[in-house]
């Protein structure tokens, strides 16, 4: 076919590549916007010059960080370590998007500083937070505007909090202790909230000395780092904190009493849920805080500890403890079920074993789900880690039920401070617990799982735990 | 409750503007060595409450929020609260499959998060149609470079080579699979949006970016085991939570048991791209332009701060 001479092939059009295998960390970011800021310009100035493609392969000759400028990057390790360290500066009006999103900020630009809100209805859905949830799959909980209220009503009331207070903001919001008994808490009541985005004990203790708080409330984690950090480099807390409140999980008597003498100010231990909008149960500010216990509870919040049947237990009896009030919420988004399982006559079931003493303070003892039933009896996986942190050398323990056939065995997992044999561990558990309680098998491990708020992943130990973080094809 | 008594209780973006009115600069938030006024807190929502009802927000509409402690937060939570709206704020943490579950379960409409974990949701995002904009926020971008593990493959072009963002996805994913299998590496997948994977781990990833009528793809591809103790000896992660940090990861040289040439990577992409793009490429290098604003880049990248 001869016309096909004629209408040749189009020549194929060319990209350039630009090769570096040897650039550093800045490179990474400084070629292709040079290229990308070139070809912008050349459009108006030297269209000869502008390529249609242009690909870039390269590598670095040396370890390094790209970061943005939000990133608190830690220098002196930096240096020590070899790595480089890049920022990504703030970039202009015609920053780099990626496709198919909105920019914040340019939203915001281009929105009216004006509007008019509608006072809600006091039942309107506010939130839905997900329990970070030990066991099982995150559950949505509803939390409606006045769940919220009651919550800001009990804790400013017990807390005494007004205009002049400045809380520090270091538990994250997205996590209902932050976003209660910080943000809500402290701009309802016109006080003001110093912002910690990125936790570090030193960044911590730098924001503390600077900005001179007069509240703080973390978990203990926190409080033991900031301990630790405080003896290192012989600093003294601002006298400026009148209070401080620990929760998620509990604080060991040793930690309340140290850090109490470096503050000056009272560290109280309560206790919340997701489902309760934080705190529900708080040592009191003006009475006395017992070791161990979570408290009493807070102003519109009833609590009892009931049997397997719903029914109240007298005083000093173990059970499963339930709450109820205007804080407590609706239930779970979108299922039904779970929800009224969760309930029983119009009482919230915490899932939380503990007793009440004599004088109606809560103790919590352990997770419902967790009790390890060995030939028929209870086991409680609190009262078994309590041993082995008896043990000097037991840094963390975590104690759980393995299904062995038909039968149940208890697995310790445990960090240690230094050299021990699971044998010497086990001698150390039979001095001081019934036999059926001594675990079966002891695990060391490097660290435990834990959330964000220090509770151990105890799902996490269990050998067919699906790690969520992967992405499966399937 | 009566009728009255619940009208004096205020929500908190009620409170919050009672506040800003009252004494407009008392101080709200400290952050960074500023203070922002409860006014500013208050027209700063007041701007995200327009901005989200300029989307098609309404009452009783999911807004989800995966951000840290940063003012932003605030403006937006208190944004979504005075549309009536609600919000679904979730750890910062979280990735792949426990997003996927919050954002499904809830059937957020938006999601405002920041820049640095867009990648994540970009690879989610096919599974969720009740999803319809993403919201980014902050430059907090970060890239560990390593000699040993990490290759850059990055590819400017201009718009009329990318008629959509979809297929383009569609398309680079399928290159970037091609140079991995080209590579000598089994059974790596793609999916949509998502990483180049082996199993489940991540051995490549890509994000599709655009500025003024252009696309920067911006490609890292793991050549060589990464050692993400260097990553965290410089970014401070508590080491309870350093495992939910760092996704997992694996390398073309886990892989294979080799880490491959520098003159091969750039063969393979070459030859990957010629085909799929039917276009020719040269070895070439910058031009006076591209190398003035090169020089300034660098600079400016070392001395920010």
């Amino acid at each position: 076919m001869k016309w096909k001479i004629f209408s040749r092939k189009k020549r194929k059009e060319q990209w350039r590549l630009i090769f570096k295998p040897d650039g550093d960390v800045a490179d990474v970011m400084a070629l292709p916007g040079a290229v990308a800021e070139g070809q912008i310009a050349g459009r108006y100035l030297l269209a000869s010059s502008v390529t249609s493609g242009t690909v870039i392969v390269q590598g670095v000759s040396r370890k390094g960080i790209l970061a943005g400028a939000d990133v608190a990057v830690d220098h002196d390790a930096a240096s020590a370590h070899d790595v480089d360290v890049a920022y990504q500066p703030r970039s202009g009006r015609a920053s780099l998007r990626p496709a198919e999103t909105i920019n914040l900020e340019e939203m915001m630009l281009e929105a009216s500083n004006e509007f008019t809100s509608a006072p809600p209805d006091p039942e309107d859905l506010a939130c839905i937070l997900y329990t970070s949830g030990t066991t099982g799959r995150p559950k949505g909980v509803m939390l409606t505007v006045d769940n919220f209220l009651s919550e800001q009503q009990a804790t400013a009331q017990a807390l005494d909090i007004g205009p002049k207070d400045k809380i520090v903001g270091v538990l994250p919001f997205f996590h209902v202790f932050g976003l209660s008994n910080i943000l809500y808490l402290a701009l309802v009541r016109g006080a003001s909230i110093i912002l910690v985005p990125q936790y570090s004990p030193g960044n911590l203790l730098r924001t503390i000395v600077e900005t001179r708080p007069t509240l703080m409330m973390a978990i203990p984690t926190m409080f033991i780092h900031l301990l630790t950090l405080l003896e290192r480099k012989k600093v003294p807390l601002p006298d400026s904190i009148r209070l401080c409140v620990s929760g998620a999980a509990p604080l060991p008597k040793e930690v309340i009493e140290a850090f109490e003498v470096a503050s000056g100010a009272r560290l109280l231990e309560g206790y919340g849920l997701t489902e309760t909008v934080a705190a529900c149960c708080l040592n009191p500010p003006d009475g006395v805080s017992k070791a161990g216990s979570i408290g009493t509870p807070l102003a519109g919040f009833e609590m009892k500890v009931v049997d397997a049947n719903g029914k109240e237990l007298p005083r000093e009896d173990a059970g499963e403890i339930a709450v109820r009030g205007k804080g407590v919420t609706a239930g779970y988004y979108n299922l039904e079920q779970d929800t009224k399982e969760a309930f029983h006559d119009g009482w919230f079931l915490t899932g939380d074993m503990g007793y009440q003493d004599e004088d109606g303070y809560f103790f919590i003892t352990d997770r419902k789900k967790e009790i390890i039933i060995k030939a028929g009896l209870n086991i409680s996986p609190g009262e078994v880690e309590e041993v082995l942190l008896r043990h000097p050398l037991v840094k963390e323990a975590a104690v759980l039920g393995r299904k062995k056939g038909e039968r149940e065995e208890i697995v310790a997992f445990v960090t240690t401070r230094g050299d021990l044999s699971a044998k010497e561990l086990i001698s150390h558990c039979k001095g001081a617990l019934s036999n059926f309680k001594v675990p079966d098998v002891i695990s060391f491990m490097e660290t435990l799982p834990m959330t964000i708020t220090g509770k151990v992943l105890k799902k996490e130990l269990i050998n067919d735990y699906q790690d969520e973080r992967r992405i499966e094809q399937k | 409750m009566s009728a009255e008594s619940s009208k004096n209780r205020l929500g908190l973006a009620q409170s919050i503007e009672k506040r800003a009115a009252a004494l407009p600069d008392s101080v709200a938030l400290h952050f960074e060595g500023e203070a922002i006024a409860y006014n500013e807190l208050n027209r700063r929502a007041n701007q995200v409450a327009n901005g989200l009802q300029g989307l098609g927000v309404e009452k009783g509409d999911r807004v989800a929020i995966m951000l840290p402690n940063i003012p932003e937060f605030i403006y937006v939570l208190v944004g979504t609260l005075k549309l009536g709206a609600v919000a679904v704020p979730f750890n910062t943490l979280y990735k792949g499959g426990e997003i996927l579950h919050i954002l499904k379960d809830s059937g957020a409409r938006c999601l405002v998060t920041l820049t640095n974990f867009f990648p994540v949701i970009n690879e989610i995002r096919s599974e969720l149609p009740d999803l319809e904009q993403v919201i980014l926020t902050g430059e907090r971008n970060l890239v560990f470079a390593h000699p040993e593990s990490t290759a850059f493959i990055q590819l400017v072009l201009q718009g009329d080579h990318i008629k959509d963002i979809d297929g383009a996805y569609q398309k680079m994913g399928h290159i970037l699979l091609k140079i991995i299998e080209d590579l000598g590496v089994k059974e790596a997948w793609y999916k949509h949006r998502g990483s180049i994977r082996v199993r489940g781990e991540k051995i490549a990833t890509f994000v599709i970016s655009e500025v003024e009528g252009m696309a920067l793809i911006n490609t890292v591809v793991f050549l060589g085991p990464l050692d993400t103790r260097d990553f965290l000896r410089v970014v401070w992660v508590p080491p309870e939570i350093r495992d939910k940090v760092v996704e997992p990861l694996t390398s073309v040289e886990q892989e294979t048991g080799k880490r491959p040439l520098w003159d091969q990577v750039k063969e393979t992409v070459a030859g990957a791209i010629e085909e799929r793009f039917q276009v020719e490429i040269r070895d070439g290098s910058m031009v006076r332009d591209e190398l003035f604003s090169y020089e300034k880049l660098r600079s400016l990248a070392y001395k920010a701060r």
